[in-house]
């Protein structure tokens, strides 16, 4: 399906600018973070208790700030100093912000993913055939799709919540199994609710921009031909329309990667996350004590943020070349 | 090549109608929209005979590609059947329909999208041969070579993608994918219009080579009559999703019989310099839409030779002033209040006055017509452009239909049997029309 041309494309796009590169270099050190949380992490994320002697959070490296704490029964304000212990500080329960960080991105990227696949072998299908066929097909299917896209993304989502509970599966990690990290979490928690979900209020994108090209592409003589020596329907999906539906998916696949991230970033926010160690609860986390210990907020913050940005930049890069009018010179 | 054999023709079309609807939608049922009938084909008889190549030529957009999809099945009848050697096509399943799409092949127009752009052109011709399972691998790899190799490619550039070749080039790979099942009919689908006149003359002489080569027989749709008149051997005129001729093509040319058939050919650019001088009646006004075909004969609209009622005594000139007069009389397509001077005329309550009516229809005709008409002709006119005092359109229309309604647009002439029939009042076998008016060459 991936022909030498677009190979050859995807090459001379990514040489000739800068921003692939940029995007590419930011989602594969995301990537290595999360799959090496365990070996990368200096603590247990979800261990409380890193308090200085006064009993205050650490600040980050290079960052000094003044605590209000309760000694003898009075409020007075003390001088914090950072640690090499814990390089991005503590949050309020004395967690390691730094290790919540890297396992934060763990839960980011598999919702994101796990979340777009799900929405992408939901709706494709749906699309295409609705598409392909139309008719009463297309008018009922599309219906649906109409009516779930006049919800926004984040209501239908806490409604669904509202019906399957919040639940997530524990998976071991093998890192830690493997004896390469010991004193982390021997299990990951993955949200499977949350996966689903974000799946769920997702697919209809992907199938209106299927339905889309698959209306097109049947009308195209390539594919009247095909008919015309007998070639059955599923071939035709499978060999015509996909494959030449699949740019724009594709695009529209990274950009939801990126709106599925921030959609799990404000389920999480309201409490809706199944796990603890999810950016978007960390932000939230930190959102009292913005002022004085604003890194809480701004370490997981950045990591949305940088996440986000890596995945665009890539899906601009893929949107360039494979289109197929841009004519390369592939062998 | 036999035009008129006496054995059963290959294929046989026999009252083929293909409507499109429109309005058709959930939301225009639960609204009570009526669904709107578009036209496409409607009601055509054809026989194409074994070897020969049949034109189908007209406008565009007057049902021929639709057509050439229906009766091959892309597209499912409204009405109507297709026999293909002696079988209905619409009513095959099964391993006859696989046989059905095995023998019928079609080339389409556009050589840009009728070959996937993702599929290199070697996959492309290999196609039907994996759909119907022919051969082992390598016979099919090897077959496909030969077929390019048949069709003017190179059999080492079976790796490529469509877009490293040229319109012709491309046209070609359609043509052996069309081919690689060895088919024994063809729907050709304007195969040459969007290639280069030089590629053209390529193009239709490798399927005419092939024709001879593999006993083809063939179907061309084409809007370009010099196509037609180079490649086939019969013509079938189209026009407003009905045939209107069929000849052998040497008397379709030499000899048109269908005014639409003599306008066609008449505004085919001419080569000879005094053919050139000639006064050129060309196809005036639009097509009607297939949506509300006009009654009777569908040309009539734009006939040159509408068959005015008997002892009429009119000039074809004038007559069809008149008629255009009617038209827009009977589509209420006029201003009334504008007729004559700024207010001259009250026209908002109730009409002009008595009085001022002659003064009006004078006023009326001097802008609606050009022409002085005869004395009797003028009377009728007047006669109804007065009901038009009292904004009584329905009158009007009425008085100029009594007076002036065509046997053209009562009834529509049928096509008749055999190899040269026409569709034209003027020629039919049982209507007993005078040979055709001088007045018009
Ligand atoms: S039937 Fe009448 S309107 Fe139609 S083509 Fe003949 S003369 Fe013209």
């Amino acid at each position: 399906m991936i022909s030498e041309r677009v190979k050859s494309n995807l090459k001379q796009t990514f040489a000739e600018s800068l921003l692939p590169k940029l995007g590419l270099v930011l989602l594969v050190s995301i990537v290595f973070m999360a799959l090496f949380a365990p070996v990368l992490a200096t603590h247990d994320p979800t261990r409380t208790g890193h308090y200085d002697e006064q009993g205050a959070p650490y600040p980050p490296l290079g960052h000094e700030y003044t605590a209000e704490i309760v000694q003898d029964g009075e409020i007075v304000e003390v001088p914090v100093e950072p640690t090499s212990e814990h390089i991005l500080g503590t949050n309020n329960v004395g967690q390691d912000v730094y290790s919540r960080f890297l396992y934060g991105a763990r839960i980011s990227l598999l919702v994101g993913f796990l979340g777009t696949g799900i929405a992408l072998l939901i709706g494709v299908p749906i699309g295409l055939i609705a598409g392909y066929y139309g008719g009463r097909v297309d008018d009922g299917l599309m219906r649906i799709a109409d009516t779930m896209l006049a919800f926004p993304a984040l209501v239908l989502a806490l409604a669904l919540l509202g019906v399957f509970g919040q639940s997530s599966i524990h998976v071991p990690d093998p890192l830690v199994i493997a004896g390469l990290a010991d004193g982390m979490p021997e299990s990951v928690p993955v949200p499977g609710t949350v996966i689903i979900v974000v799946a769920l209020v997702t697919w209809v994108w992907f199938a209106r921009v299927a339905r889309g090209e698959a209306l097109a592409i049947r009308n195209e003589e390539y594919v009247k031909a095909a008919k015309s020596f007998g070639t059955k329907d599923r071939t035709i999906l499978r060999k015509h329309v996909l494959p030449n539906s699949l740019t724009p998916i594709i695009v529209l696949a990274t950009i939801q990667v990126a709106a599925i991230i921030l959609l799990e970033a404000s389920l999480a926010y309201l409490g809706f996350s199944g796990t603890t160690l999810s950016w978007g609860y960390e932000i939230e986390r930190g959102q009292g004590i913005l002022r004085s210990r604003s890194w809480v907020s701004m370490v997981p913050g950045i990591g949305i943020v940088l996440t986000v940005i890596s995945v665009n930049l890539l899906g601009d890069w893929l949107r360039d070349a494979l289109d197929p009018n841009i004519e390369g010179e592939g062998r | 090549m036999s035009l008129e054999s006496t054995t059963q023709p290959l294929v046989r079309i026999d009252g083929l109608q293909k409507y499109f609807w429109e309005n058709d939608s959930i939301l225009d049922r639960l609204f009570g929209n009526d669904p709107v009938p578009v036209r496409a084909v409607d009601g055509v008889s054809l026989d194409i005979h074994q070897g020969e190549t049949l034109g189908l030529v007209g406008e565009s957009g007057c049902g021929k590609s639709t057509m050439g999809e229906t009766l091959l099945r892309l597209q499912e009848p409204t009405d109507g059947r297709v026999e293909f050697d002696g079988q209905n096509v619409y009513e095959l399943s099964g391993d006859e329909l696989t046989a059905f799409r095995h023998d019928a092949q079609v080339v389409f127009q556009d050589p840009f999208s009728s070959l996937d752009p993702r599929m290199t052109i070697g996959e492309t011709v290999r196609q039907p041969l994996d759909v119907h399972d022919i051969g082992s691998e390598t016979e099919r790899d090897e077959r496909v070579a030969d077929l390019l190799e048949r069709v003017g490619l190179s059999a080492d550039q079976l790796d490529r993608y469509p877009h490293e070749f040229s319109g012709g080039q491309r046209q070609r790979i359609g043509i052996a994918r069309a081919l690689a099942l060895e088919p024994e009919f063809m729907v050709l689908d304007e195969p040459t219009s969007a290639l280069d006149v030089s590629v053209q003359a390529q193009v239709l002489n490798l399927l005419d080579d092939l024709q001879d080569e593999f006993d083809l027989t063939y179907l061309l749709i084409s809007h370009d009559l010099s196509v037609v008149r180079h490649v086939c051997d019969r013509v079938a005129v189209m026009y407003l999703g009905e045939i209107v001729e069929v000849r052998p093509v040497d008397e379709l040319f030499t000899e048109p019989k269908h005014p639409y058939t003599k306008a066609l050919l008449e505004s085919v650019p001419r080569a000879s310099t005094d053919e050139r001088k000639r006064d050129r009646e060309t196809l005036t006004g639009d097509v009607p839409s297939p949506r509300d075909p006009p009654s009777g004969c569908r040309f009539r609209t734009r006939c040159p030779m509408v068959i005015p009622p008997e002892d009429m005594d009119i000039e074809q000139e004038t007559y069809r002033e008149l008629m255009h007069l009617r038209e827009r009389v009977e589509n209420r397509d006029l201003s009334l209040a504008s007729v004559g001077d700024e207010g001259q005329f009250e026209t908002d309550n109730g009409g002009v006055p008595d009085a001022d009516v002659p003064a009006f229809v004078a006023a009326l005709k001097a802008r609606l017509l050009e022409t002085e008409l005869p004395p009797r002709h003028d009377a009728i006119v007047e006669e109804a452009l007065a009901e038009l005092a009292d904004e009584n359109w329905e009158a009007a229309a009425e008085r100029l239909r009594t007076a002036y309604e065509s046997v053209c647009e009562r009834d529509n002439p049928s096509l008749g049997d055999g190899a040269h029939s026409v569709a034209c009042h003027l020629h039919g076998v049982a209507s007993e029309r005078p040979s055709e008016p001088d007045s018009w060459t």
